[in-house]
């Protein structure tokens, strides 16, 4: 658990903002559980409640690493626990693209990443926010698509 | 090759009948080489249509822009209005029915195809003339084009002046049409489908994003890639809001809080924002015309980016844009055995 504090910070200080899109049925209610579970995890994701990962627009990838973010995270229902029963066949599918077209514009792979998560899951979003900031943090800041402003 | 007296009876016909309102076509144009589309409603100016290499331009944009000025004209003329497409045309066609863009009868496709031969590509040809300004292209055979300089004719091999995406063409005869003109030739297969996509795909990240990087600092927003395609069709785009009215009582707080996803200034990040938006918004649905790189007056490869995607929907998810009208689109439809592997 001391552990999982420690290596949020490391010799260069440098503290990914990761912007993590959750699903309000399932992966909001994972992340919940991870909290009240009071599991260690970095604090350094940032939730954004959408209804449905399926609602989830190209946009606000692109947006979010517009505006600084060094990392951003899609998670929903595991496929076949939709709520709306096909919100995450149809979110596969587009975040497949986006997830293709910005390895081809040139944005380093592991900063855009997809998971799925269930409201029982608790443990596995830690683990996901875990990895995915320890594999931002070898890559440093993000500045290809971040705004100068 | 297209009999071109027949293609000009045939829209000399729907004229005379009266049951088309226009036919969208091309003519011979005033300045410079390549052909200029053209809306022909007497039908004794049908005698101006042409059909040659040099007709680069996809005229579905034309349905398009006739869809928006008829929003606000007063004439209630409901007769469909004539287009002449070629394969990829006629693909851009069947897009925007499948989005219901407008509906089947409100427009007349008369089919042309290009067969083995395709299209010129103007700054290939100047090249392989040294500058001689060329007066007019025309098919020679189904594999060469004739070229008249000052000097006077010569016949040039087509894939060496075909623009880039017949050389990759999959399907040059049209897909929809109410009238063909041309054989019915559609495997060209000179280059590999995705062939310049797939080579830089090869390239190191880093090496792409400085490719990139280089080709989105260029940029000068001009918009044209936007203008000339017919999938850009949406009211507001994502780059001018025209739906906030900045009046004399709007607050800064108001201003402040709007949405602005990408900012109006040519910088790098902006630039790059809008052309992935764009190439996002086009996948499953760009056609592959190419008119957005032969607008763009800075010569920014947006094929290659546009391409991309397309390479995802036909590889992946075995998805070919303009093939079938009736079919659901790419992102509105999914499979079980699309890609998993990549969400953990």
């Amino acid at each position: 658990m001391a552990n999982a504090v420690e290596t949020a910070k490391d010799e260069t200080g440098f503290e990914p903002k990761i912007v993590a899109f959750l699903c309000k049925w399932c992966s909001s209610a994972g992340s919940d559980l991870a909290g009240v579970s009071r599991l260690q995890y970095p604090s350094n994701a940032v939730p954004i409640t959408i209804m449905c990962s399926g609602s989830m627009s190209p946009m606000f990838v692109l947006s979010a690493f517009n505006k600084g973010a060094d990392g951003v995270l899609v998670s929903g229902c595991h496929p076949g626990d939709c709520h709306y029963l096909k919100g995450n066949f149809f979110a596969r599918r587009k975040i497949y693209l986006v997830q293709k077209l910005l390895q081809f514009v040139g944005l380093e792979n592991d900063r855009f990443r997809m998971s799925w998560v269930s409201a029982a899951e608790g443990v596995k979003f830690a683990g996901v926010v875990d990895e995915f900031v320890k594999d931002i943090k070898k890559l440093g800041p993000q500045t290809r698509l971040k705004a100068k402003r | 090759m297209i009999d071109v007296a027949a293609l000009k009876a045939h829209a000399k016909s729907l004229l005379e009948k009266g049951s088309v309102r226009a036919v969208i076509g091309y003519r011979k144009s005033t300045a410079g080489l390549l052909a200029e589309p053209a809306t022909i409603a007497d039908a004794d100016a049908t005698d101006d249509l042409i059909f040659d290499p040099t007709c680069v331009q996809n005229l579905a944009l034309y349905l398009v822009n006739d869809k928006k000025e008829r929003v606000h004209s007063r004439s209630d003329d409901k007769r469909p209005i004539a287009v002449v497409a070629k394969g990829c045309d006629s693909r851009a066609i069947t897009v925007l029915l499948q989005e219901k863009h407008f509906p089947r009868e409100s427009v007349h496709v008369i089919g042309v195809s290009c067969e083995g031969t395709g299209v010129v590509d103007a700054r290939k040809l100047a090249k392989k003339l040294d500058g001689k300004k060329a007066l007019s292209v025309n098919f020679d055979g189904s594999e060469a084009f004739s070229i008249t300089t000052e000097d006077g004719a010569q016949s040039i091999p087509a894939a060496e002046v075909m623009a880039e995406r017949c050389l990759e063409c999959r399907s040059a005869h049209p897909t929809l049409s109410d009238m063909t003109f041309g054989e019915a030739k559609s495997e060209r297969a000179l280059h590999a489908p995705f062939q310049a996509v797939k080579h830089k795909m090869k390239d190191e990240q880093d090496n792409r994003w400085a490719f990139w990087a280089r080709q989105f600092d260029r940029c000068l927003r001009c918009y044209a890639c936007r203008s000339v395609c017919p999938m850009c069709y949406c009211e507001e785009c994502v780059v001018d809001s025209i739906n906030f009215a900045v009046l004399p009582d709007t607050t800064a707080d108001e201003k402040a809080d709007r949405i602005k996803w990408i900012e109006r200034s040519p910088a790098r990040s902006e630039t790059a924002m809008y052309h992935m938006v764009r190439a996002i918004h086009l996948a499953g649905r760009c056609v592959d015309c190419a008119e957005c790189e032969r607008v763009c007056p800075v010569n920014i490869p947006l094929r290659l980016l546009n391409t991309r995607l397309e390479m995802e929907a036909f590889e992946t998810f075995e998805y070919n844009p303009g093939s079938d009208m009736n079919a659901p689109t790419l992102t509105s439809s999914f499979r079980d055995t699309d890609p998993n592997s990549f969400i953990r």
